[in-house]
This record gives structure tokens, C-alpha cells and sequence, in this order.
């Protein structure tokens, strides 16, 4: 260890002195380098001192943050209410599931499989949930607002269905199992490999991967959202026919926002079925859809920030209520009467609803953009 | 050149911070106490800690409340006792309501700190952590599910008689009582998923054997009517219906059947009866010709164990129902134990010695009416049903008619 240590030092020394010094020592005065240095290092070390318990429900609250960051494309973006964001995410963890799997029979059905390498079957079935939204896409490029919203609410319902019925695709009732990454010959799954004296099981190793997946989701989304699709979009939310006149295609946007928002949760969908293991009908219902537009409101409507901060904050608010219910005030263990810990969680995201709605019309990545503007005024002669 | 740099101390800060890290292999592995029984996760010098994953907020919401608070009552008679070998018990118990991502999150958050699982309701999710049951973990699991997929683990163990068994059992008790012959159609309602599906596969072989044919009528759990799937039975002249559905389907089968003269006898699974119905409309009709199967007497059963629950029950939770949950939980916490004292004696409370003791167990859980085998891990604990009938004048509102036995087809009947 100190070793890697010694080697590391000079080059951090060393690194500022040839070039660019002004861009540079400007940058580290700024607080935000400080904090996205110290975010980086907390987030990659995480593994080595955090519960498997903590991890997986890290490595959720990544899986809904890139599903919600689709999400918030076309509902906060561009103003498109969609209930069948679950849809798609079924779509995603099914379709890396029968892609990657091998033919068996489980539980008396007899599932296919088409046994591809796992890393094509993910890029598959992160495409194949695109194409899914873009089979949807003459009625999402046609409807808008609460009108699409209901059309996509049949989504969740026939999906439902399929996942139940198509026994030998989806493994019924009881899902299927869902065969682990494989990247490069180094497999995610629950091998122990000893990193540093930590033994590394899947949810360690798969946090680097939630990580990689939620960083180039989010900067492909922030780079969407600042360009010129993204002012499209936002033309579209604000003003319909006033876009179309300033010559935006309307209806390709809609459907295009729609295909991309639906591959994002086909992304998130891969990243939970390989998180839970098994990918389980019962999951891909309403509830989720609605969860998903919870965080986004909760968050923040439009930005890549609010999806991700709304996404952290549904995700993992049950898992601390249960986990520290033993010591919270007012909610009482399973069991004993009183408050359960799901139920508290679930009145508590309802409170912040509607809070955010009253005081924070900007959601709570307000809250975040707030500070630093405050702490550094002069940034706007930048670029 | 920055982004080079900044990368360079992220990377050397995060090899720093891991290097320090308490989460690094200690040792985990097993530990000897005084006198001299091993032991492994979830067991201390003083406590065996035991997990409880189960549904008080979903769909099994008061199952999950009968079965927990039994287990809970077990518990503390046990530790009135003073425990199982000097060590008080512990349950930990979760509320997953249903949610597959609570499910396995909670069975992450205790499979570390528990010796194994008194109760783990929804078998997708029993399934969905099977893997991780069977590759590395290996503790005792003791699902609150009666699908014959469950069967097979060596860690995973059915307590009682699986669906297509008992759904095989209901139909010999119709063909015992001549409310069916050979030729006959019956009717089967059932649930899509495992409930159901396993349920049919039992119906289908008992149809086979006895000569009849089944009607199928597929339904889903949040269909609350059956005034469809009666009309379709009676249109189809079936002389008799099983339901593997819940309380609710059950009711409305009964109630609509009643009602426009379709009577036929009508039996059900253990989960397609609660105590509740009987106030309902569909009341009178229940308590004519319906039959339930299950692998335990009735709570209200005069007999010493269920008679003896039943007050103790009571007295704990005055305000609650009394229903065939209570039963369930007190019976597989009781073998629960029953393995825990065994692992007690062979001096071996790991997970492997409590996996090993109850492979030991057998003609276990005679005072709720039926005997249970757990030697061989591909087979449910028993093959026995006890046939009931609805009724407003004992707790739990049912009745014993047919004491525990195992049917002809039954026997033959070969799982998987």
C-alpha cells in the first residue's frame, strides 16, 4: 500500500508545472474541484469499507438514476408524460437475460436462450429497448402531455402480461436467472477476488461498473440536454407550435426524445437485473413507473442533476428507514405494531413531494446549484 | 494535462483510503465457544440470531402479521425457557410488503448476521436469492410458500405438503365422498404463477388417474370476480371446482355459484380461505359445500397443540384474527428450533451443522396433526393433507372433516 502511495505522490507534484498553469491554479481555487476530487475518491474507495447491503442499495440508486435520467429527458426536458418507463425496463433486463442466457429449463419451463458474450447481450438489449420505444414512437411523436401519459399506461399492462405469460422468454412467474458480466475474461459474479485484503464479491465489482455506466449516462444526457437538441426540447415543453415555427420538428423530436429516454431504461434495466440476480415480473408494474416520476419530481424537473439526486434520494430513503428502524423515533421494527419502516418511507417521498412542489418548484438539485453560484460569482466570464 | 493530474490524486487518495480499509478478511470463519460447540455466522456466546423476511404492508399482508407474531411468540417462550443451548433466540425481522428490490435487499442487510431464515414469504423472491443460498451462503431457509420449484435446495426446505400434492388430495377427497366419478369434468380456477401453475400440474395428474377432465379457468390475482369464470364452468357441466386462488376469488366463486343455482361442490388450497369470509355475502354459501386442504389442523381444532396455540395466541395479541398463519409460523419456527437443538447435541451450531441436523428430523409436528420428514431434501417435509370445512363456531372459522392422509395419487404422484 504505501508503496502505491510513494509512486503516486511525484506525479501529483510534478503534474501542475509544465502548462496551462493559469487555467489551472484557477481551477484550484475553486471549490468545486475540491469537491468533485473528494466525490471521486469517496465513490471508488466505497467498495473496500461499505456492507454488501449498502453497496447493493448504492447500485440501485445507480440503476433508477440512469433509468430517471432518461425519464426526465422527455418528461422534464421536453414535457412528455410517460407511465411505461417500466416498461422499458423490463425490456432491457429481459432481453440482456435471453440474450446472455443459455437454453435450460427452470422450474418447469423450458427457456430459450441465445448464449451471446454478456457485454454484446447488454449493448443488445440497451438497443433493443430503443427499439421498443421506436416501434412506440407514431403514437409518442403524436401525443403529448397526460394524452401520452395514458397511452403509455396500456405499456406497463401488456408487458405485465407478456412477462407472466411467455413462459418460455421470461421464465413466468418466477422470472429467469440473469448470467453475470463478463468483460474482457474477468467476470462479475460472486467469486471472491481479494482487492487489498477486501474480498470482492459481485456487488463490489459491479459498483465500478454502476459507476462507468451512471457517468457516461449522465455526461451523454448533459450534453444532449445543452445542446441544440436540448433547447428543441425544452422549445417543445414550453411552447409547442412556437418551436414548430422556429422550425423544429415536433413530432420527430418527440419520438426521437422518446427512443433515447426508453434506451436509458433499458440501460438501467441491464445494470438491475445483474444487481437483483434474477429479474422478477412482479417488479415491472406501475409502482415503478411512478417511482420513477417521483424522482424526477422530487429531484429536480429537466436536469441531469435533479434525475440523479431524486433517483438517490427515492431509492435509498426505505433501505435507511428499515435498516435504522430499530433507532428512529416513531417508526417501530415489523412486527411490534405501530409505523412500519415501508410505510414511513412511502408517507415520507409522499411529504417530499409535495414539499418540493410548494417550496422548491426547482427540485432538490436546487439546493446544490444554489451554493456554489453564491460562492463564486465571477464565474460568468467563463465559458 | 489537469484532468491528468486530478485523476492522478483521485487515484492516489482512493489506494490510500483502501488501504486502511476495516472491511478486509478478518476472521470470519469458525470459532469454538467454551464448551466447545462450534459456531458460525449469527450465533454468539449468547444469542442465535434468526432472520424474518416477510409481507406486512403487500398483498400477504396478513399472513405475514399471523405468521411473524407467532414465530415471535415461539420465540419468546423459548427464551422463557432459557433458550436453546444457553443462548436466547433472536428474530430479525423485515417487511418487504411484496417488493422484490426490499426482498432481496433485506435478505442482503441479514444473511451476514443471521444463522438462517425462520420465515422468508414470496417464493420469486426465495428463488431470486436461491443462487446465492446454494453457492455461498448455505443457511437454512424456511420459505412461507408451498410450490413444488422451492423443492430441491438442500438449504431451502417446504415445511408441509406442496400444491400439486394437496390440490391432488382434494380431488381424491370429492372422489371418496362420490360428489365426482369417473368421466366427470371438473373445474380448476387458478391464479397465473407458481401458485396456480403448481396447483394445475397436481389437478391435471389426479384428473389422469381418476379418469376426469379439467376445465381450466386462468385468473390473475387482482381479478376480484368470478361471475365469468362460473358461467364459463357451468356452460362446461363440471361437477365439482378446485380453486388455487385467494380468499377473495374463493368468496366470489362461491357466492356467484350459490346464487345462480350452480351447485357443485367447491374445494380450495390453504390460501383460499380466511376467517374474514364468513362475514361476507358470500357467508352461507362457504360453510355448505366448500373444503379446504392444508398440511396443518386448524387453529381452532380441539386437539392439544392447535387448542393450546390458540389461547397463548390470543392472550398475546387479544386484538387479532386467528387463522391458519399462526399455525404455519409456530410450526416452522418449532422446527427451526427442533434443528437447532439437534445441531445443539452434535456440538456444531454453524450453518452446515443446523443444515445436517435437520436432515435428521423426521415424524416431527404430531400435535398439529401431521408428521413431518425432512431427510430427503427433493421431497416436501409431508405428503399428508387434513381436509376442513368453513365454520362460524370455531376460532379461526374451520374444521377438521378429514383427519391427515395421504391419497393413492398422491403417493404415485412423482415430483418434477
Amino acid at each position: 500500500m504505501s508503496d502505491t502511495t510513494a509512486e503516486a505522490a511525484p506525479l501529483v507534484t510534478t503534474a501542475p508545472a509544465p502548462g496551462g498553469a493559469e487555467s489551472f491554479t484557477d481551477r484550484l481555487r475553486r471549490p468545486r474541484t475540491y469537491a468533485v476530487l473528494i466525490a471521486s475518491v469517496l465513490l471508488l474507495a466505497l467498495p473496500f469499507y461499505l456492507d454488501r447491503f449498502w453497496l447493493q442499495a448504492g447500485l440501485f440508486a445507480m440503476a433508477a438514476a440512469i433509468g430517471a435520467i432518461g425519464l426526465n429527458m422527455l418528461t422534464g426536458a421536453t414535457g412528455q408524460l410517460s407511465m411505461g418507463h417500466a416498461f422499458f425496463l423490463a425490456v432491457g433486463a429481459y432481453s440482456y437475460c435471453i440474450l446472455a442466457g443459455e437454453s435450460s429449463t427452470e422450474n418447469g419451463h423450458a427457456l430459450t436462450g441465445l448464449g451471446l458474450p454478456t457485454w454484446l447481450a447488454a449493448i443488445l438489449a440497451v438497443l433493443l429497448a430503443g427499439a421498443a420505444g421506436g416501434v412506440f414512437s407514431p403514437i409518442a411523436g403524436r401525443l403529448r402531455g397526460a394524452y401520452l401519459g395514458i397511452a403509455t399506461l396500456a405499456l406497463i399492462f401488456i408487458g405485465q402480461h407478456i412477462l407472466f405469460n411467455a413462459g418460455s422468454l421470461t421464465g413466468g412467474y418466477n422470472g429467469r436467472a440473469v448470467p453475470p458480466l463478463s468483460l474482457f475474461g474477468f467476470t462479475f459474479d460472486d467469486t471472491e477476488v481479494v482487492v487489498a485484503a477486501v474480498p470482492f464479491g459481485s456487488s463490489e465489482k459491479l459498483w465500478y461498473v454502476g459507476l462507468v455506466a451512471l457517468l457516461l449516462a449522465a455526461l451523454f444526457a448533459r450534453g444532449v440536454l445543452r445542446g441544440r437538441p436540448g433547447r428543441a426540447m425544452n422549445a417543445i415543453r414550453d411552447h409547442r407550435i412556437a418551436a414548430g415555427v422556429m422550425g423544429v420538428p415536433v413530432a420527430r423530436y418527440r419520438a426521437g426524445v422518446f427512443v433515447l429516454s426508453s434506451m436509458y431504461a433499458g440501460l438501467a434495466g441491464v445494470l438491475l437485473a445483474l444487481v437483483f440476480q434474477r429479474t422478477v415480473p412482479e417488479y415491472f408494474g406501475m409502482i415503478l413507473s411512478l417511482e420513477y416520476l417521483a424522482m424526477i419530481v422530487i429531484g429536480g424537473l429537466g436536469s441531469v442533476a435533479g434525475a440523479v439526486v431524486g433517483a438517490f434520494f427515492v431509492s435509498l430513503l426505505p433501505q435507511v428507514l428499515t435498516h435504522y428502524s430499530d433507532s428512529l423515533p416513531l417508526v417501530s421494527a415489523p412486527g411490534t405494531g405501530g409505523l412500519a419502516p415501508g410505510e414511513a418511507s412511502r408517507y415520507l417521498y409522499g411529504a417530499a413531494v409535495v414539499a418540493v412542489v410548494l417550496f422548491l418548484p426547482g427540485g432538490l438539485a436546487r439546493l446544490g446549484i444554489a451554493l456554489p453560484r453564491v460562492t463564486r460569482p465571477k464565474k460568468s466570464g467563463e465559458k | 494535462m489537469k484532468l491528468r493530474a486530478l485523476t492522478a490524486v483521485v487515484a492516489a487518495l482512493t489506494v490510500t483510503l483502501v488501504g486502511c480499509s476495516g472491511k478486509a478478511t478478518e476472521g470470519k470463519g469458525e470459532e469454538q465457544d467454551k464448551a466447545g460447540i462450534k459456531t458460525g455466522p449469527g450465533v454468539s456466546s449468547s444469542t442465535i440470531s434468526l432472520g424474518v423476511l416477510t409481507d406486512m404492508t403487500g398483498v400477504y399482508a396478513s399472513l405475514g402479521k399471523s405468521v411473524t407474531q407467532a414465530q415471535q411468540l415461539w420465540v419468546k417462550q423459548i427464551n422463557a425457557k432459557g433458550g436453546i443451548c444457553d443462548r436466547k433466540i433472536e428474530l430479525t425481522v423485515r417487511d418487504h410488503g411484496y417488493d422484490p428490490q426490499k426482498a432481496i435487499a433485506g435478505y442482503t442487510e441479514l444473511e451476514p448476521k443471521v444463522l438462517g431464515f425462520a420465515q422468508f414469504i414470496g417464493s420469486p423472491f426465495v428463488a431470486a436469492v436461491e443462487q446465492r443460498i446454494d453457492g455461498k451462503d448455505k443457511g437454512l431457509v424456511l420459505p412461507q410458500a408451498w410450490s413444488a420449484n422451492l423443492l430441491g435446495s438442500p438449504y431451502i426446505r417446504v415445511v408441509g405438503a406442496t400444491y400439486d400434492i394437496e390440490t391432488i388430495n382434494l380431488i381424491d377427497h370429492l372422489l371418496k365422498e362420490k360428489r365426482i366419478a369417473k368421466g366427470d369434468k371438473i373445474g380448476h380456477v387458478y391464479f397465473e404463477g407458481d401458485y396456480g401453475e403448481n396447483a394445475l400440474t397436481g389437478s391435471k395428474h389426479a384428473a389422469k388417474e381418476a379418469g376426469l377432465t379439467v376445465v381450466e379457468q386462468k385468473i390473475k390475482p387482482t381479478d376480484n370476480d368470478m361471475t365469468a369464470q362460473v358461467a364459463a364452468l357451468k356452460q362446461a357441466g363440471v361437477k365439482a371446482v378446485v380453486v388455487s386462488a385467494g380468499p377473495r376469488q374463493a368468496a366470489s366463486l362461491v357466492g356467484v355459484a350459490a346464487a345462480t343455482g350452480f351447485n357443485v361442490s367447491v374445494v380450495g388450497n390453504n390460501s383460499a380461505y380466511a376467517p374474514q369470509l364468513l362475514k361476507t355475502q358470500a357467508g352461507p354459501a362457504l360453510l355448505k359445500d366448500y373444503y379446504i386442504a392444508s398440511s396443518t389442523l386448524p387453529i381452532g381444532d380441539p386437539g392439544d397443540g392447535p387448542s393450546l396455540l390458540a389461547k397463548q395466541y390470543a392472550s398475546q395479541y387479544p386484538n387479532d384474527v386467528l387463522d391458519n398463519g399462526v399455525v404455519a409460523g409456530w410450526t416452522a419456527a418449532s422446527i427451526f428450533g427442533e434443528a437447532l437443538d439437534k445441531a445443539c447435541d452434535n456440538k456444531d451450531l454453524t450453518r452446515e451443522g443446523v443444515d445436517k441436523a435437520l436432515l435428521t428430523i423426521k415424524g416431527y409436528g404430531t400435535e398439529f396433526g401431521v408428521s413431518h420428514d425432512f431427510s430427503d431434501p427433493a421431497a416436501p417435509s409431508t405428503r399428508e393433507s387434513v381436509i376442513m370445512k368453513p365454520d362460524a363456531t370455531v376460532p379461526g372459522g374451520l374444521k377438521v372433516i378429514s383427519p391427515a392422509s395421504v391419497s393413492e395419487a398422491a403417493k404415485s404422484f412423482t415430483l418434477k
